[in-house]
């Protein structure tokens, strides 16, 4: 699975080089964040990329529009861990991604963009049609020994018949439903003007401000992080983009005066070595700093 | 998926999203397709669907099983549970009806919770066997206060009057230990009404407790003035023959000590361990002092016992089940069940209008929440019945699954 992952990753990031410079003006802009149920989501494929060349991960949570019954990979939206959040909001790199127009227009451009895409598909059609009796034609003159002058004149005056009566019925149309909603955020130039204005959130309890913390040292390290909840700690560290490597360490965030019972220490240890990774526990010293102490199993019989 | 209310079709919001997300529904608001970032910032908040509970229910749905709201009416009420009704087939059928309207006003207000309420008839009924009940009691708080020396008969007397209760006790009046874990009586705390002493002069009965209550049945005080006006509260003699008895009692040695401790005795309970003492007492009159202290043997040796049952008694620490007193909590609004799960159709033949026992009942929680207690556990299973409860935990994208089950630890008999 791993190896697939990485073939995937490979091709992207050539893509995503090819785009880089491109991105380039974009990238002063910010995020464009949206709330669902108070949680953080991202819409955009821009504001997606941009996220993850700025290291962060998140984890997407949609259903796949081209395989949408199945668990494996998932599509937009990715939803964003609270640090996560903190952190955007913190460089003044997030923006409320709110479209401004009002409904009637929306109405009229959605009507629009209905109209382009059945011209379009209509012209698609008839070219597929034009195509399949070429090929009839082709086919059927290999085969039988007609006269050629007289067939010809017959298949020009069908395609003309053809070009003047095809119509499209409005019911073949194949409708796109959109994943992102359109709006102002759609076109790059206007993104520029988003105003990096995404608040901090206040979240209760010293316990995510700890978190917060060691997000933060262990960011500012270049590690890459997801959340850990499947194996117990806090969050999973990776050494590189999580597509290509797995993860070395599992965080566990903790108080520094907080004391830990002994048998903890040796579960969570255990977990680890088991898992083929590093506990790593991680205290926020009060000048901002983060002790990190790491637990492994010594393997000695 | 969706449910039909007044000839129209419709969708709960989750089953929308679901549809939209997998490319078959197109939604529209005035005019304007809705895009699948709008419908999830309008279908999902934390009045209707939240988004945890979304991402339960399509990773479900996306791996094939048949996902349906859950609805507290459609599994019995705590009361029918109690007294352990069985379920015909024509009110299955119109659970269904009911439910599809529950459906239609819970996508306003998803946390509706539906308890069935007894019917009227069913109330005045119940009224009319606590009527009753004060009628016996009062006939048995006279009795004992009259046959002053007649304590067998009392005894029978005693416990007579309980047939107006579920009638599991009766069954079970023959093992106390266990009647009192699997009936919602907590017979600690029942006392006994004395009436014909003259030392209760307060003339009325306080009201019992509503935790024994069924259902919205209120009960008031008591007044029982007017019972105490046809009661005879004078201390009877007694006849010839109820004297002959006494003294035959007491030729036993052990009726006279005993009708001071029956009268010292403030609940069943402490009654029925009375009893159930002075039944060994009697058994083995020679090691009588083993079982006047305060400790007393486990087992009587003259009394053969299977070596399983002995066991049982031995075991001084009991193991308690899951359900035990769960009938007794409060409904807490913070833990609920959300969804019922079926499994995909090729393991079993799911029919929406016939639905099967289900799969599984689902509750949604984050690992950012606190651990569910043994107070919310007992709770939700046993409003689930048979089927058991999965806690789905949500973390950023991901969803493990969780079960609590009831152990038993193997005991092993060897003869």
């Amino acid at each position: 699975l791993k190896w697939n992952a990485y073939h995937m990753v490979v091709t992207s990031i050539s893509h995503h080089k090819m785009e880089e410079a491109k991105e380039e003006e974009v990238s002063s802009s910010a995020v464009g964040l949206s709330l669902c149920d108070s949680v953080p989501l991202l819409w955009r494929m821009e504001d997606i990329k941009k996220f993850r060349s700025m290291g962060l991960v998140g984890s997407l949570v949609g259903a796949l529009p081209r395989a949408p019954r199945q668990n494996g990979r998932m599509g937009r939206p990715l939803l964003l861990l609270p640090e996560e959040e903190r952190l955007l909001s913190e460089k003044q790199a997030a923006a409320r991604a709110e479209g401004v127009e009002e409904l009637r227009q929306k109405v009229e451009q959605y009507e629009a963009h209905l109209q382009q895409s059945y011209e379009e598909q209509s012209a698609l059609a008839l070219e597929d049609r034009k195509a399949a009796m070429l090929r009839a034609m082709t086919s059927s003159n290999t085969r039988e020994t007609i006269d050629l002058m007289s067939s010809e004149d017959a298949w020009k005056h069908r395609l003309e018949t053809l070009d003047q009566n095809f119509s499209f019925p409005q019911s073949a149309m194949a409708v796109q439903l959109s994943t992102a909603r359109a709006g102002l955020t759609y076109y790059p130039q206007d993104r520029a003007f988003l105003q990096a204005d995404w608040p901090t959130r206040q979240r209760d309890g010293p316990r995510c401000d700890a978190r917060y913390r060691v997000f933060r040292d262990l960011k500012g390290r270049g590690f890459y992080l997801t959340s850990a909840g499947k194996f117990g700690g806090d969050f999973l560290v990776y050494p590189g983009d999580p597509l290509r490597f797995h993860a070395h360490f599992i965080a566990v965030c903790l108080d520094l005066e907080e004391s830990m019972c002994l048998l903890d220490v040796l579960a969570v240890a255990r977990l680890g070595s088991n898992v083929k990774k590093t506990v790593l526990l991680c205290s926020s010293v009060k000048d901002g700093t983060v002790v990190y102490t790491s637990l492994q199993w010594s393997g000695m019989a | 998926m969706g449910f039909s209310a007044e000839g129209k079709r419709y969708l709960l919001p989750e089953e929308a999203l679901y549809l939209m997300e997998c490319g078959s529904l197109q939604v529209f608001y005035e005019d304007l397709a809705l895009s699948i970032q709008d419908a999830y910032e309008i279908f999902l908040s934390s009045e209707t669907v939240s988004l945890h509970q979304y991402q339960v229910f399509g990773h479900l749905k996306r791996l094939g099983y048949v996902v349906h709201r859950f609805d507290p009416s459609s599994l019995p009420s705590r009361y029918a549970q109690q007294l352990n009704l069985p379920q015909s087939g024509k009110n299955a059928g119109n659970q269904l009806k009911r439910k599809h309207d529950v459906s239609l006003t819970s996508t306003s207000a998803p946390s509706l919770s539906k308890t069935l309420v007894p019917t009227t008839d069913t109330m005045s009924a119940d009224e009319h066997m606590k009527d009753e009940s004060v009628d016996e009691s009062v006939a048995m708080t006279s009795s004992e206060s009259t046959a002053d020396e007649s304590s067998t008969t009392d005894s029978a007397v005693m416990v007579e009057p309980r047939k107006w209760w579920t009638s599991d006790i009766i069954e079970d009046k023959g093992s106390n230990h266990r009647n009192c874990s699997r009936s919602g009586w907590d017979f600690s705390s029942i006392l006994f009404p004395d009436l014909g002493s003259k030392e209760n002069l307060s003339g009325s009965l306080a009201s019992p407790d509503p935790s024994l209550l069924p259902g919205a049945l209120a009960v008031g005080v008591c007044d029982v003035a007017s019972w105490r006006s046809k009661i005879n509260q004078r201390k009877v003699k007694g006849s010839p023959e109820h004297r002959r008895r006494g003294v035959d009692n007491q030729r036993q040695g052990w009726h006279g000590k005993k009708d001071e401790e029956v009268q010292s005795c403030k609940n069943w309970t402490e009654f029925n361990d009375l009893m159930a003492r002075h039944q060994h007492r009697r058994q083995d009159e020679q090691a009588e002092h083993l079982w006047n202290r305060e400790v007393t043997p486990l087992h009587d040796p003259s009394q053969p016992l299977p070596t399983r049952e002995l066991l049982d008694i031995c075991s001084v620490i009991k193991p308690t089940c899951l359900l035990e007193g769960a009938s007794r909590l409060k409904p807490a609004h913070e833990w609920r069940i959300s969804f019922v799960v079926y499994q995909p159709d090729t393991a079993s033949e799911f029919k929406k209008s016939k639905p099967r026992k289900p799969y599984t009942h689902v509750c949604v929680c984050g690992f950012d929440g606190p651990v569910p207690e043994l107070q919310t556990v007992k709770l939700l299973t046993s409003q689930s019945g048979d089927v058991p409860v999965v806690f789905a935990v949500v973390d950023h994208g991901d969803v493990s699954f969780y079960t609590m089950k009831d152990f038993e630890l193997p005991t092993d008999v060897f003869l």
